[in-house]
């Protein structure tokens, strides 16, 4: 449809769906979802309202690390079904003007991959040099461990080669060796065949890791931006400027911004820090957390984006928040140290906001208000709960329930067949959580969040506008305007649990009218007096300023319409 | 009758009235609230209409208000005319919104006017508004005499205007009421009108004189008048200048209000409708004015501004209640160019017989439905403007007979799909 976003900077306006195959919709009753299932499902997504899905890691791979270890690039894993399988679902997503992107693991491979075993079969192999190989363990010693509660070093002994290999996640997880043309090429022809067939696009994980050099931190390097910009030059060139990149860069955002390059590296990246922030905002009921991480936000080209999102696949993750904030979040959020995982809480939206409607719908507010492109992580949009009891960061990643019927209505497998078990408990259990009962209930939380997403659609400025912050006293109060062109929308949100009255200085609109968006109702003209609000318990306006030249301006027919 | 018709003036204190009053020919039902500004006006000119024009005929003016704070009433006691006062509590709900002809509960007024005027044995009933000032004396001749003379039983008005004046009813209330009821009538919903005793006493006789909703019973009233035969006339008066500080005339309460009463009584009372084809003209009473070509005063720029928000914001809605060809005509209406830019009719006679269908099977709420049609109403405004800016009025008058025609032509479109 003619307001869904088009042209090729589509992602500023797009609000992202991150979804699991095989989490899904099981298609072919297997237990484990698959494109088939998740084909049939798209009508609901089109429905939700999100513009672009963001497809986990779908090729074949052993799944030690949840398919982020890739075994071939160019096939998709058989439990999910074939490449023409993907390819229907791909042309069924279009027809539905959705895109999709899917994740690329670019820093390394599964060490089953034919590139690794013919790696490690010696220094003579084409693929010798591939993958990044050392006699001894004792290179690249400043770069950091990032799984510290499974892995001690970032070398591991290959008894083949009888060499070290270098891996900066899991032990059979081995980092492919950028400085190889060769691997460069091969990568570039992984993403052309993708590409080929009409991806929009791809998630790429781990970014910051794929060039080494000695004495560094072994992230963010200067290389590892070259390979990016050839990258995303060559995509550019052979695609037609739609396609976009989306980098994995768990930094702060002073570092995530050479990411950008000068609009000719990756066209989006998550924004990090500002994900615990947000929770860190509403616990404490204090906006600063908040407004201060914005302030340490640099600009970003035009073209460029933020990926924000409030949950996703792995652990809340805690890496980017100092020591004390991170013992304040343990101690607000995670109490059972089973939610606890590396530097994160593994745990979805609604269980870490106690279930409290109010706190999710803020929550989700602030997502599709603060600038950025939004991400929704499927089942979040329902409220989904979590099993911290399964392992490593399973617990978030549990089939979607659709309805009451027979493992929520994901499958029609024996349920003892199940990729994991579905959620059963009493609060977030499939029989009251699921997807059919509230499309049935106009107040239930999948409708707010359709009603939440149609609205940031109706104007621009959510995804493009520049972001003012309001300073009012009640320090409870995240107030701020957003502008684009000639659309302004100010936001105000409680943080607090209890109502709170705010008294905001929005002189330089006098004359102007707020005009809550999802209700349409005009709210009192703005003068030179502070405008005075009072909201509820986590409380949120969307307004759209109207100026006195819009709006009440006659057509000239009104007076004799009839 | 249900409580919305309900007189809570004591049964006593009116009939003592009417009794008083003993048989008058003919009898003028005047409905108001809060018209203390104009009523003398009203009244002024009713008294010279009867004086100059039926000076021999026994005459008395039924006044029902519904609660005026301004004593309207009083000022018409001594308005040199017969009068009976009756009150009348309006409907709650509607005494909370005011309603585009500026009076609540006016269903309920008529038919106490019409009750009245049968215990008085009128031969005619003449209903007009208390806040137009324009009227004169030889409007009480146009509207009374068709029916005195047992040449019409309703006659309804015809106003002289600006061809931009009345654009909902003529881009497409008069369209749907002539493709409806198969009459040409030129504005439906004209506020006043006269309707003789025979009509008077089949309409309060029959089971269908609509007692429960909202500003059902002028659209009923002459669509069973032409259903069942009755002879209608159309009085073309002078300008009709309103005066008035309760009139509604916020766009989409308009559009809701009046849409929201047209496909109520389709709803209701598909006799009177499904089986129409063509139309005919309507008998005219006094020389037929063609719209005034005086220079346009409105805004053509934000009427397209609104039906491109509208096409922005609303499509999800839109998409719910129009078929999926008419919803994709209307997505590529070309609207970059102002000069340029046309709404076919036939396009625009689906999308309101889309609108009728969607309030029909009730596939969104009904007043979200209603308010969700007026940026393509704008849409339709402008791209008349735009096609009319350098015509003259009979060719504007031409091109809103194409608009009629094309409604009628697309009758069966809406008629196969209503059942």
């Amino acid at each position: 449809m003619s307001h869904r976003p088009t042209g090729r900077d589509w992602y500023k306006d797009a609000v992202f769906y991150e979804v699991h195959v095989k989490a899904f919709a099981d298609g072919n009753g297997d237990g484990v979802g698959d494109f088939v299932g998740l084909t049939g499902r798209l009508d609901y997504l089109k429905d939700l309202g999100v513009d672009c899905l963001w497809i986990l890691p779908m090729y074949a791979s052993p799944l030690r690390d949840d398919g982020y270890d890739i075994a071939d690039f160019y096939s998709i894993h058989p439990a999910y079904g074939t490449v023409e399988d993907f390819q229907t679902f791909l042309d069924e997503a279009h027809a539905r003007n959705l895109r999709v992107i899917a994740d690329l693991v670019m820093n390394h491979t599964s060490d089953q991959h034919p590139w690794f075993q013919a790696s490690r079969s010696g220094p003579a192999s084409p693929y010798a040099d591939y993958y990044v190989w050392s006699d001894a363990d004792t290179r690249y010693r400043n770069a950091r461990i990032i799984f510290i509660d499974t892995e001690k070093s970032n070398w591991t002994f290959d008894p083949v080669r009888k060499a070290y290999f270098w891996h900066r996640f899991f032990g059979h997880q081995p980092d492919l060796n950028y400085d190889n043309p060769a691997v460069r090429r091969a990568m570039l022809d992984v993403m052309r065949f993708w590409l080929d067939r009409g991806l929009d696009g791809f998630r790429c994980d781990a970014v910051p890791y794929l060039v080494e050099r000695e004495g560094t931190s072994c992230e963010n390097l200067a290389e590892t931006h070259g390979v990016l910009k050839e990258f995303r030059r060559v995509i550019d060139e052979e695609f037609g400027g739609d396609r976009v990149l989306l980098a994995e860069a768990n930094q702060w955002p002073e570092d995530v911004r050479p990411y950008f390059g000068e609009g000719d590296e990756c066209h989006m990246a998550f924004h990090f820090p500002l994900m615990p922030r947000i929770y860190m905002a509403v616990r404490l009921e204090e906006r600063l957390p908040i407004v201060d991480i914005f302030t340490h936000t640099p600009p970003i080209p035009p073209s460029a984006q933020w990926g924000l999102f409030l949950r996703n696949h792995d652990e809340l993750t805690l890496e980017m928040v100092t020591n004390e904030e991170r013992a304040f979040m343990y101690y607000a959020y995670a109490q059972d140290p089973e939610m606890k995982l590396n530097l994160g809480i593994r745990r979805r939206l609604a269980p870490l906001l106690d279930n409290d409607r109010r706190r999710v719908e803020l929550l989700n507010s602030l997502l599709l208000t603060l600038p950025g492109s939004p991400i929704v992580y499927y089942g979040d949009e329902i409220g989904m709960g979590d099993n911290v009891y399964l392992g490593d960061r399973d617990g978030v990643r549990t089939p979607m329930q659709w309805s009451r019927d027979r493992n929520a209505g994901f499958s029609a497998a024996d349920e003892s067949t199940l990729y994991l078990p579905v959620i059963t408990d009493p609060v977030y259990g499939y029989q009251a959580v699921n997807v059919a009962a509230q499309a049935r209930t106009p107040s239930s939380l999948l409708n707010a969040m359709k009603r939440l997403i149609a609205t940031r659609r109706t104007s621009p400025a959510f995804g493009r506008g520049a972001i003012e912050f309001l300073r009012p006293r009640n320090q409870r109060i995240l107030a701020y305007v957003r502008r684009h062109q000639r659309d302004t929308l100010l936001i105000v949100n409680n943080l607090a649990g209890s109502p709170q009255p705010v008294e905001l200085d929005l002189r330089g609109f006098a004359g102007s009218t707020p005009v809550e968006m999802l209700g349409q109702t005009r709210f009192p003209t703005i003068g030179e007096a502070p405008y005075f609000l009072s909201l509820g318990p986590h409380g949120f306006y969307w307004f759209r300023i109207e100026r006195p030249d819009e709006g009440d301006e006659p057509y000239g027919i009104e007076d004799t319409a009839i | 009758m249900t409580d919305a018709g309900r007189a809570p003036t004591p049964p006593s204190e009116i009939d003592r009235q009417l009794a008083a009053l003993g048989p008058r020919e003919i009898v003028v039902g005047l409905p108001t609230y809060n018209n203390a500004a104009t009523v003398a006006t009203v009244a002024a000119a009713v008294r010279a209409g009867l004086a100059a024009h039926f000076p021999d005929a026994p005459a008395a003016l039924v006044n029902i208000d519904c609660g005026s704070a301004d004593g309207t009433p009083e000022l018409l006691a001594d308005a040199g005319v017969p009068v009976a006062l009756a009150r009348h509590d309006a409907p709650i709900g509607e005494r909370a919104t005011i309603p585009f002809h500026g009076l609540p509960g006016r269903d309920a007024a008529l038919r106490l006017a019409f009750d009245a005027a049968r215990r008085l044995k009128a031969r005619v009933l003449v209903a007009l508004e208390a806040d137009v000032t324009s009227i004169s004396a030889e409007w009480i001749d146009r509207l009374v005499r068709p029916v005195w003379e047992d040449k019409a039983d309703l006659v309804v008005p015809a106003y002289a205007r600006h061809r931009y004046e009345g654009t909902l009813t003529n881009l497409l209330l008069a369209p749907l009421v002539r493709a409806l009821f198969g009459r040409r009538l030129r504005q439906p919903l004209g506020g006043a009108c006269a309707l003789s005793a025979r009509l008077l006493d089949h309409v309060v006789a029959h089971p269908d004189l609509p007692s429960t909703g909202r500003d059902l019973v002028d659209l009923w009233v002459t669509g069973r008048a032409i259903a069942d035969q009755f002879a209608l006339g159309e009085a073309w008066l002078g300008p009709r200048r309103v005066e008035s500080r309760t009139r509604m005339t916020d766009l989409p309460t308009v559009v809701a209000q009046v849409l929201s009463a047209l496909f109520t009584v389709m709803e209701r009372y598909e006799p009177l409708w499904l089986g129409v084809t063509g139309s005919e003209p309507v008998l005219a009473i006094g020389e037929p004015v063609v719209p005034g070509p005086e220079p346009t005063t409105v805004d053509v720029e934000r009427m397209v501004g609104a039906f491109r928000r509208g096409v922005r914001d609303l499509v999800e809605i839109w998409a719910h209640v129009l078929a999926p060809e008419t919803l994709g005509d209307v997505l590529s209406l070309d609207v970059r160019d102002a000069g340029t830019y046309r709404f076919p009719d036939p396009l625009w006679a689906r999308v309101a017989y889309d609108f009728a269908l969607g309030h029909h099977y009730g596939v969104i709420h009904r007043d979200h439905l209603l308010r969700s049609l007026v940026p393509l109403c704008l849409g339709r405004t402008a791209a008349f403007v735009i096609a009319t800016r350098a015509a003259s009025g009979a060719e504007t008058d031409a091109a809103l007979e194409k608009v009629g025609a094309a409604f009628e032509r697309e009758k069966p479109y809406l008629t196969e799909r209503w059942h």
